[in-house]
Parts: structure tokens; C-alpha cells; sequence
């Protein structure tokens, strides 16, 4: 055969039905194929799957114990209780774990320009960034979701509005990390490896997350709302759960948009910078 | 048909420039210093579809760089190419549904999964028809000869195990070129050669471009019909690997343990390069002799205890192309 | 080999590790911010409780500052901890655990000094920083002769510490994942063990198991002993971070043999 006639074999046809209709149908199936692969790698280690889900179980109640503790003591933190911190916590928890396990690559994304493993994803057809994060999941953020969920279940008001009302919440917080998370981590793209820096901001919206909005007076409410978006996810139990607070909530959704439009900018901004590296890398 | 084309392609890296010592790094971290680098120097270069292309030089010439620009992955700061027609950079996604990549250092395999869930995942990723897709898999299959590691997971393969799945698993979705970036690196001679084999056959029966990077010459010899030589981002030699053998690789290196002592002795057509007591490095000039006259030559006076047969480095090539050309570069 | 020569065999080992620490400097200091946002918080927590109460001068024998600068302590010495189960975890997976066995080191000790090594200059650094933070933000604390012993008590407390690790670390020789056991240690340690608030917060019940528990003598102990000092009550602290270190570290050591026959007999 000559060179020609190869060549003529080769664009004979393709088995790619990429170019007709039902595109989104096949975007969703490879979505779903990735999070059901994630899980399946993460059940060949069984028992440290379980392990692993039940320690964050167990240290998201060991907080729920501290408050407990505290307001055994002193009842009311400014307009706060008890049930409040709860919410509180299974909101966090619940967007934080969401995050972590439909997204579990967010928080690893500086380490992945960093270290070049960029490539694989920029040589196949996906969208980049969803491709980038749906390929990991954190089992232990596993023990988050049923943690949000059992809260939730246990002393949540479980009506039909309190149930939708629940489930906005998360979805708002979820988003909310996901995004913030994609924006510090994309410093690397201009920055070389920044991923203690972009770590440390992670941890302080987590952390942030986990607190009262009402114990913060003047400049750390500002920071809680404008710098680092924690206040949008912890003043949810007040401004959306116990009544819903109009302009707060409208104020939450649009930080979510926003969120969301800027960090896949900027994403897609750095690429054009991206400097693949050369380490010996495995996909884990 | 041309299916890759290369214009005056180059890329500059900003390098931070370290100064030595904690003042230094202080400093750096203040006001850094930056350097562009540039790691492609303005290369030009086509290829047809169907042909085999090798693309060779040391460590650090730019291969990988280039095979990154002309898959998408880096943009370049100057120059143009297209590979089918389609500009890599501004039409990754498009041009990606139509080529396959294997990266020897970056594993596409699910570390935890067998390959067989990583296939089906690609299947998704590349849209391709259930039919077809399953037909496909389970040719691909047969001929690479993957059905014991199937249903392994990829972190209990062996390297070469590995490398035969990665490739299976880029060629899935029938690409009309394929990129490979050091598909040989870390392997041993035999497993080399049986993915030799199989990229070979997979260019004869199917017409895929194949475009590979190696800094083994091994790997060009015996698979490429072209080969396209850069040092230092710029093109050094690009004709047929044919010529480049005659021309370049006319030396083989033996390296030889005597049971006794090598003083005065002599093999028509191979000059000694370094001798050392029972140790004896032989430079053969297949023009003049075959390795089998040579080393036959040696095992009339002499017993041998230990021998091996290696092609010259790539940088020894390089060093013998400078030399013919001076710093021209010699294009067809 | 001599006493003296076994003593500087430690001395190299503990100045390597300083050395390796110092190289990572510059990403300490970020990770320090940590420190600075949880005691930023912590200062609106407890300005909002003893506002709550009353503007009250004293919680449960507290003042307002005492709280504070017993935080800043507990803070600064929790985030000087290394992680140990990592490293051990780590050791005994990828098979290290077999090298380090055969060297003339015994494996705890070299473990323990390379710990409170690390431990020593992170907590140079955190108390630095501390101490800026708590002269910033709450003000100079009331000076007492507690704050000498201060030293004495928090290297105590790490003992405890590594002790408690170590017996958890240990347990990779039989479960394959520790850092799991490690993470909710740490947990208890920051409620029961007294690191969110002195124990004397907590409802009687809880107070009085957890003075029988070996968690109060890390954080609890060296805290309460600089901010709110009670000479005749120094002797017992010590004594009790004194007794845990040898009842704990018996238990190391008999763990660890165990481990180390499960290790022969089974291989790596």
C-alpha cells in the first residue's frame, strides 16, 4: 500500500459521533462515567474507604460536641444557638464536601500546573476545567455529605420548604468553595507553585465557614463578605434557613454567579500562559 | 497531503533567574530577575499524511515542547503550524477528536482502576459510537495483546505492560496522527522492540502519521522513514533515516571483557577506543565490516567473557552532523 | 561507644532536621498565617462571650486576657506538632522501616529527637508570632512566674504528645491507614484535651474525666500553668505530665516490640 492509499484509509471514517446532535446527553454520561470510575478506584482500598469517610464523620461531631459545650455554658452567642451552629456546620460541611468529592481535584489544581500534569487533560477533547475536576474524588469528603445529610436529618426542619431551603443552601456553598477554590489555585499559572499560599487561602474560607457571622464586628465582617466569601455560606442559617432574608439571598446567589465566571476565566486565562513541566507523574 | 506543517514555530520560556544563597533567594523574591529562554528556536518542518517521522535530539533540545505546541498544550511565541488543517492552539478541542498522544512521563491510565475502565472512559471522552467503540476496544485488544492485563489495575502493571495500554488507549478513537513523546524511555531492549513493532504495523495497515520524540536512535532506525534532528531549539538534520544511517550512524560501539589481557591487537575496519587491561571498547565502521566480521575477528586470538553492541548516543550523532555542516542546517 | 559519643549521634541527628527546617522557611511563614486567622477568630469568640455575660471581669476564674493568652499557648504549641503518623505510616509502607531498624539507632529515640527537633523551631517561630499577635491584639498579658516554667511544661507536653503518637503511629504494622486515627486523636485533643477552652468551661461531669484522661497534660497543662499560676500547684502538673510520659512511653516501647516481631516474622 502506498503512502497515499494509507492516508486515504486512515480518513476513511471516524468513530466519533462528537459532531452530531445530543451533545449534552454525552457531555452528562462522561461526567457520570467519571464520578462512578472515582468511586470504583476508591473501593479497591474497602476498608480504608469506610475508615477514612467515618473519621471526618466523627471530627465534624466532635465540633458539633465543643458548641454543645459552649453553649451548655452560655446559651445564646449573639442571637445564635445551638441549632443555628448546627445548620451552620452541615452547611459548610455539606458544601465543602460536595466540593470535595464530585470536584476533588479543586484544591489540587496549583500542584497540577505546577507540576505539568495539565497536559493529559489539554490533549483530549473535554472542557478542561471540568475535566480537571471531576477526575478526583476525596473519599473522606464522603464523610462530609452523610455528616451535612445527618445533621440535616436529625434536627433540620424537614418540611418541603426547609428541605428545598436546605438544598439551595448547600448548592450556594458548594459553589461558592468550588469556585474561590479554582481562583487561588490558579495563582499558579503566574506564579510558579503556590500551593501552600493558595492552601492557606482554601483553609482560611473553610475555617471562616465554621464560625457565627455574628461574633465578627466592623473590618472582619468586611473581610468575611468581600474578601473572602466565607459570610455568603455562614450567615446562610440566619439569612436563609431561619428566615429568608431577601437581599442577603440575592446577594449569595449573584457572589455565586460570579464566582463561577470568573474562576472559569481566569482558568482559561492561565492556560494561555501554561508552561507544561516534565516530572514523572502518575495519575492517581 | 501534508498532514503536519511547521513555520519558523518558537517558544521562549521566562526563566526566574536564582541568585545563590538565602540573600539571593530573599532578593529574588523581592525583585526578580527573569531570562527568556528560548527552548524552540524558529523550526520549520512538514510532514505527510501516513508517513513516520522521528523527531531526535539530547535531552532538553525541545522535542517535548514541540510535540506540546503541535498537540495544543503550549502556545507558542512565535511561528505557525497546522496539523490537519487545523491550528493546534486555537483549535485544540476540534483537532483533538482527530489525533492521539501517548506521553511517556504522563500516564492517562487511571492508577487505581484496570485499564479496561480507563478505555471505557475514553470512549466518553471521545463521544465514540457504542458499536464501533467495543469492535474497536476488543481489536485493539487482540493485537497488543492486552487481554491478561484488562482487568488489572494499572498500579500492579509492569512499565512496558503500561506503555502498551497507554497506547492502545490513545489509538481508540482511530487517529489520523499520532503524537508519541519518548514511548520507549525507561523500557528494556525487548519490550522496545515489541512496541516498535506494533506502532510500525499500526502505520502500515492503518495510514496513522506517526510523530515520535526519543533520544534513542534505536527507535528511529528501526521504525521511521524520516528523521528530523534538533539541538538547542534549532533544526539540525531533516531527511530520510535511510541516509542519516549511512551517512551518521555508521559506527557501533562493542565493549568487550577478555579472559586475558588485550595488548596488541588489532580488527581491520574498528578502531579501539579505550583499552584497559581484559576491557576493550571497539569503535566498528559497519561501511567497512559487519559487527559478526568484527567480532569474529576478536574471538580468533581472544576468549570473550562478556560483550555488548550499542548505538552511538544521540549526542556523538549530533556532534558528527555539526561537523559536516558547521552550524548550516541541512534540509531536503 | 561512649555515652558522649551516643549523645552527639542525637545532637547530629536533631541539628540535620533543624537544618532541613530552616530551608522551608519562607513556606512556614505562610502556613503561620494560620495561626494569625484562628486567633483573629478566637478573639471575636470570646470578646462576644464575655460580652454575652455581662461584660462579666471573670469566666470560671478567667479573665478576658488570661482566656486569650491561654489560647494563643494552646494554638502555638498544637500547630508546632509534626505529623508522626505520616512519617511512620510512610516508613512502614514503602518499606524504610526495615532499613532504619537495622542502623545502630534505636527507632524511638531517633524518632523522638528528630520530633522535638522540628517541634522546637516551629514553636520558635509560632511563639514569635504568637507573641507579636497577643501584644496586638489583646494586650501584654499579667506577667507571673508561670510564664519561667513555661518551657519546662510545654516540652513536657510534647513529650506526652509524641508518646500518644507514637502509640497510634505504631499501629500502621497492623492497619493500613493511621492518619485517619491521628486525625480524630488530634480532634479529642482540641475539645476534651483543652485546646478551644480551659477545662474548667466544661460541666463537671466531663471536667472530672478529663483530669483522669492523658490529653490535658499537651495543651491544658503547660497553658494553665503560664496564665494562670498557682506555685502550690506547680509540683502536682508536672508530676502528672511526668507519670503519663512513663506510663505511655512503657506502652511504646511494648507496642513497638510486638510490631517489630510481626515485621520478622511476616516481612515488610
Amino acid at each position: 500500500m502506498s503512502t497515499e492509499d494509507r492516508a486515504n484509509s486512515a480518513s476513511a471514517y471516524s468513530i466519533s459521533e462528537h459532531d452530531q446532535p445530543g451533545r449534552l446527553r454525552r457531555q452528562l454520561v462522561f461526567v457520570l462515567r467519571s464520578w462512578t470510575l472515582n468511586l470504583a478506584g476508591a473501593m479497591e482500598f474497602r476498608l480504608s474507604f469506610l475508615l477514612t469517610a467515618g473519621m471526618m464523620l466523627l471530627n465534624n461531631v466532635v465540633w458539633i460536641v465543643f458548641w454543645g459545650l459552649y453553649f451548655g455554658r452560655f446559651q445564646v452567642l449573639n442571637g445564635w444557638e445551638l441549632h443555628d451552629v448546627m445548620m451552620l456546620w452541615a452547611i459548610s460541611a455539606g458544601g465543602f464536601g460536595l466540593m470535595a468529592t464530585f470536584f476533588g481535584n479543586a484544591s489540587r489544581i496549583a500542584n497540577i500546573i505546577a507540576t505539568g500534569q495539565l497536559d493529559v487533560y489539554l490533549a483530549q477533547p473535554k472542557p478542561v476545567l471540568l475535566h480537571v475536576l471531576i477526575s478526583r474524588m476525596s473519599v473522606s469528603a464522603i464523610g462530609d455529605v452523610l455528616f451535612a445529610l445527618l445533621v440535616f436529618a436529625l434536627f433540620g426542619d424537614k418540611s418541603a420548604a426547609g428541605i428545598a431551603k436546605f438544598g439551595l443552601a448547600l448548592a450556594i456553598a458548594a459553589v461558592i468553595f468550588i469556585f474561590f477554590t479554582v481562583i487561588v489555585n490558579c495563582l499558579a499559572f503566574w506564579i510558579g507553585n503556590t500551593e501552600g499560599l493558595s492552601f492557606q487561602l482554601f483553609n482560611a474560607l473553610v475555617t471562616f465557614t465554621t464560625y457565627p457571622t455574628a461574633i465578627f464586628k466592623s473590618w472582619g465582617k468586611l473581610v468575611l463578605f468581600a474578601v473572602i466569601p466565607a459570610g455568603f455560606i455562614s450567615y446562610l442559617p440566619i439569612g436563609l434557613l431561619r428566615e429568608i432574608d431577601l437581599p442577603f439571598l440575592i446577594g449569595a446567589l449573584a457572589v455565586s454567579v460570579l464566582l463561577a465566571a470568573g474562576g472559569t476565566l481566569l482558568f482559561y486565562r492561565g492556560l494561555k500562559r501554561y508552561a507544561s513541566g516534565n516530572m514523572m507523574t502518575l495519575r492517581r | 497531503m501534508s498532514s503536519i506543517r511547521v513555520e519558523q514555530l518558537g517558544k521562549a520560556f521566562r526563566m526566574k533567574k536564582k541568585q545563590e544563597g538565602l540573600a539571593g533567594s530573599v532578593k529574588s523574591l523581592l525583585k526578580p530577575l527573569y531570562e527568556d529562554k528560548a527552548a524552540v528556536d524558529g523550526i520549520t518542518f512538514s510532514a505527510r499524511q501516513g508517513e513516520t517521522v522521528a523527531f531526535l535530539g539530547p535531552n532538553g533540545a525541545g522535542k517535548s515542547t514541540t510535540i506540546k505546541m503541535l498537540t495544543g498544550i503550549l502556545h507558542p511565541t512565535s511561528g505557525f503550524a497546522e496539523v490537519l488543517g487545523c491550528c493546534p492552539w486555537t483549535e485544540r478541542t476540534k483537532l483533538s477528536y482527530r489525533i492521539g498522544s501517548v506521553f511517556g512521563q504522563k500516564s492517562q491510565l487511571w492508577y487505581h482502576l484496570p485499564p479496561i475502565d480507563t478505555f471505557e472512559l475514553m470512549s466518553r471522552i471521545y463521544e465514540l459510537r457504542r458499536g464501533d467503540y467495543l469492535q474497536r476496544r476488543d481489536e485493539l485488544i487482540k493485537r497488543f495483546e492486552l487481554e491478561p492485563y484488562m482487568h488489572t489495575p494499572v498500579r500492579k502493571l509492569s512499565l512496558g505492560e503500561r506503555m502498551r495500554c497507554e497506547i492502545a488507549a490513545s489509538l481508540l478513537h482511530r487517529p489520523q496522527v499520532l503524537f508519541l513523546d519518548e514511548p520507549t524511555i525507561g523500557l528494556d531492549v525487548i519490550v522496545k522492540q515489541r512496541i516498535r513493532q506494533l506502532i510500525r504495523e499500526l502505520n502500515e495497515q492503518e495510514g496513522t502519521t506517526v510523530f515520535l520524540t526519543s533520544h534513542d536512535a534505536g527507535d528511529i532506525e528501526q521504525l521511521c522513514e524520516r528523521a528530523i534532528v534538533i539541538n538547542y531549539g534549532r533544526l539540525v538534520f531533516n531527511d530520510r533515516v535511510e541516509w542519516m544511517k549511512q551517512r551518521y550512524m555508521t559506527h557501533k560501539t562493542i565493549r568487550l571483557v577478555l579472559a586475558d589481557d588485550s595488548g596488541g591487537m588489532d580488527v581491520p575496519g574498528a578502531t579501539i577506543v579505550e583499552r584497559s587491561g581484559a576491557r576493550l571498547v571497539l569503535s566498528v565502521d559497519t561501511s567497512l565490516t559487519t559487527i559478526e566480521a568484527a567480532l569474529t575477528d576478536v574471538m580468533s586470538s581472544r576468549r570473550i567473557l562478556d560483550v555488548t553492541v550499542e548505538d552511538p548516543p544521540m549526542e556523538e550523532i549530533i556532534t558528527r552532523m555539526y561537523g559536516d555542516f558547521g552550524e548550516e542546517v541541512r534540509t531536503s | 561507644m561512649t555515652v558522649f559519643g551516643k549523645m552527639a549521634k542525637y545532637a547530629f541527628i536533631g541539628k540535620i532536621t533543624l537544618r532541613n527546617q530552616l530551608a522551608y522557611m519562607i513556606d512556614f511563614v505562610v502556613r503561620s498565617l494560620f495561626l494569625l486567622l484562628i486567633l483573629y477568630i478566637f478573639l471575636q469568640l470570646w470578646q462576644a462571650t464575655f460580652h454575652g455575660e455581662g461584660d462579666a471581669a471573670r469566666i470560671a476564674g478567667y479573665s478576658f486576657k488570661q482566656i486569650m493568652w491561654y489560647l494563643v499557648i494552646t494554638e502555638t504549641i498544637t500547630l508546632a506538632c509534626p505529623s508522626l503518623c505520616t512519617r511512620i505510616e510512610e516508613e512502614v509502607k514503602n518499606g524504610d522501616v526495615g532499613y532504619r531498624l537495622v542502623r545502630p539507632i534505636h527507632y524511638i529515640a531517633f524518632h523522638y529527637v528528630e520530633y522535638m527537633s522540628e517541634a522546637a523551631i516551629r514553636l520558635g517561630v509560632n511563639a514569635a508570632l504568637g507573641v507579636a499577635i497577643g501584644l496586638l491584639m489583646i494586650g501584654p498579658p499579667e506577667l507571673s512566674a508561670g510564664f519561667l516554667w513555661l518551657p519546662v511544661a510545654a516540652a513536657f507536653g510534647l513529650t506526652v504528645n509524641f508518646m500518644l503518637n507514637m502509640t497510634l503511629a505504631l499501629c500502621a504494622f497492623w492497619v493500613e491507614e493511621t492518619r485517619g486515627i491521628e486525625f480524630v486523636y488530634n480532634k479529642f485533643l482540641f475539645t476534651i484535651g483543652g485546646m478551644l477552652m480551659p477545662l474548667e468551661l466544661f460541666p463537671d461531669a466531663l471536667q472530672a474525666v478529663s483530669h483522669w484522661l492523658p490529653l490535658q497534660a499537651v495543651l491544658y497543662i503547660p497553658a494553665k500553668t503560664a496564665v494562670a499560676f498557682d506555685a502550690g500547684r506547680l509540683a502536682g502538673m508536672l508530676a502528672v505530665q511526668a507519670l503519663w510520659i512513663v506510663v505511655i512511653g512503657v506502652a511504646v516501647a511494648w507496642i513497638y516490640r510486638r510490631g517489630v516481631k510481626k515485621l520478622n516474622v511476616n516481612g515488610g
